[in-house]
């Protein structure tokens, strides 16, 4: 059994705001230039940045979470996705921009993480900006070392019956982890099912509310 | 053996991991939105970025924030491939923070 | 230009060279001179440590996935004997697990 003390549930979908209550900082201001000098020099346009940064916000693992859901439903489905991560996503009229994009599937035998030692790289037109703890250097030092420990500062206790296989992503592929559905879910709704997946679920940072594993 | 890369630190050893999520500001959400289409344009190449900071020295990069870093980076690479200027960028951020006030960009 | 054919297959044990490349790299000291398995063939992709100089990366490198014991990987290991890592290797940083070093 599993406690979720430090879960986090899906981020809100924000609307998308101007800042005006936060002092202008040397970072911001940087950037603000540097913007200016690429809108000037006709590099890119304001309207590109407006639209790419629309386009950015439609990532949450709420989009995740609701293709999870049908593939726990639907066999056929789930074993789309297991073949073609973007093409299941296309199905449901997620966009990705990914080159490379695999689920991976927890099971009774094993529970799978994943992390970006080298940097930070995570899918995030599927899910958008990873988690604080995802790019923290901490993170990305301890999970390939020692996950058992990690995942127990997440509130995961993973028992000795069931093997961790940790996945770093230091090429083009990104990865999702498929949690497994928990017991005494028959009735629920695919929308039900979807809130139960959050965002440190497709990390392999969490599982499910209810999930049970060994005995 | 050469030196291992700042960013080269998984099985480090490290402290408690944080997690507190801090809601992404407006201007590093542009940021964000800028740098992804530096990369679909192909003015910047995503390994080019990565190669920047793994240039940041050792300090700057223990001690930098994530956002920072891709502050930095992106503007160093940009210097770097001549698409701007080190001078201008300079002087308009003083003018920016001068006037104390995002309006006018 | 025709892809190129992969030099190792799944299920071949691999020794991840230490290439001592200065520069960009996308092969983890960790896994440095470790004794592998290949997981799978993930395809040929644009070499990053040129692309990383502004050069085109071609030809394409055969990339694959190898999967590690956690135990060949740290000496203190806390876990199950069945604890593995994988992560995506290119194939000049490949070599056949029995062969000699030089």
């Amino acid at each position: 059994m599993t406690g979720d003390t430090h879960d986090h549930a899906h981020d809100d979908h924000r609307p998308i705001r101007e800042d005006d209550d936060e002092l202008l900082t040397e970072g911001e201001a940087r950037f603000l230039a540097l913007k200016g000098l690429l809108i000037d020099q006709g590099v890119i346009s304001a309207d590109e940045i407006r639209a790419r940064l629309e386009f950015n916000e439609r990532g949450s693992s709420h989009q995740a979470a609701r293709m999870i859901a049908r593939a726990w439903v639907d066999p056929d489905y789930k074993a789309r996705m297991l073949a073609d991560t973007k093409a299941a996503a296309l199905e449901m009229g997620i966009e990705t921009t990914e080159a490379k994009l695999v689920t991976i599937e927890n099971t009774p035998e094993r529970h799978n993480m994943v992390v970006c030692t080298l940097c930070s790289c995570y899918p995030r037109s599927l899910l958008g900006e990873p988690p604080a703890f995802y790019v923290s250097k901490a993170y990305r030092s301890r999970a390939v070392r020692e996950p058992r420990k990690v995942l127990r500062e997440f509130g995961v206790e993973i028992p000795e019956q069931v093997d961790i296989a940790v996945h770093d992503s230091n090429a083009d592929f990104r990865y999702v982890v498929m949690p497994m559905r928990p017991a005494g879910t028959d009735r629920m709704s695919e929308e039900e099912l979807a809130a139960l997946i959050t965002r440190d679920c497709v990390v392999g940072c969490a599982l499910p509310p209810g999930t049970e594993l060994a005995d | 053996m050469t030196d291992k890369l700042t960013t080269d630190i998984g099985g480090d050893p490290a402290g408690p991991i944080p997690m507190e999520d801090h809601d992404q500001l407006f201007w590093e959400k542009q940021m964000i939105a800028t740098f992804n289409l530096l990369q679909t344009k192909k003015i910047v190449a995503t390994d080019e970025f990565r190669r920047v900071v793994e240039e940041m020295p050792a300090d700057y990069y223990k001690n930098s924030t994530f956002y920072g870093r891709r502050l930095d980076g992106i503007v160093r690479l940009l210097i770097e491939k001549g698409v701007i200027d080190a001078d201008a960028l300079e002087k308009r951020t003083r003018a920016i923070l001068a006037a104390g006030t995002r309006d006018h960009v | 230009m025709s892809e190129p054919a992969p030099n190792y297959a799944v299920g071949d044990r691999v020794r991840i060279v230490d290439l001592r490349k200065p520069g960009h790299v996308r092969t983890p000291t960790y896994v440095r001179e470790k004794v592998g398995m290949i997981e799978r063939y993930c395809g040929a992709f644009e070499n990053p440590e040129e692309r990383a100089y502004g050069r085109w990366g071609l030809p394409r490198i055969p990339l694959y996935r190898v999967r590690f014991g956690q135990h060949d990987l740290w000496p203190d290991y806390d876990g199950t004997p069945g604890d593995v890592l994988e992560l995506e290797i290119y194939d000049h940083w490949l070599a056949p697990a029995e062969e000699a070093r030089s």
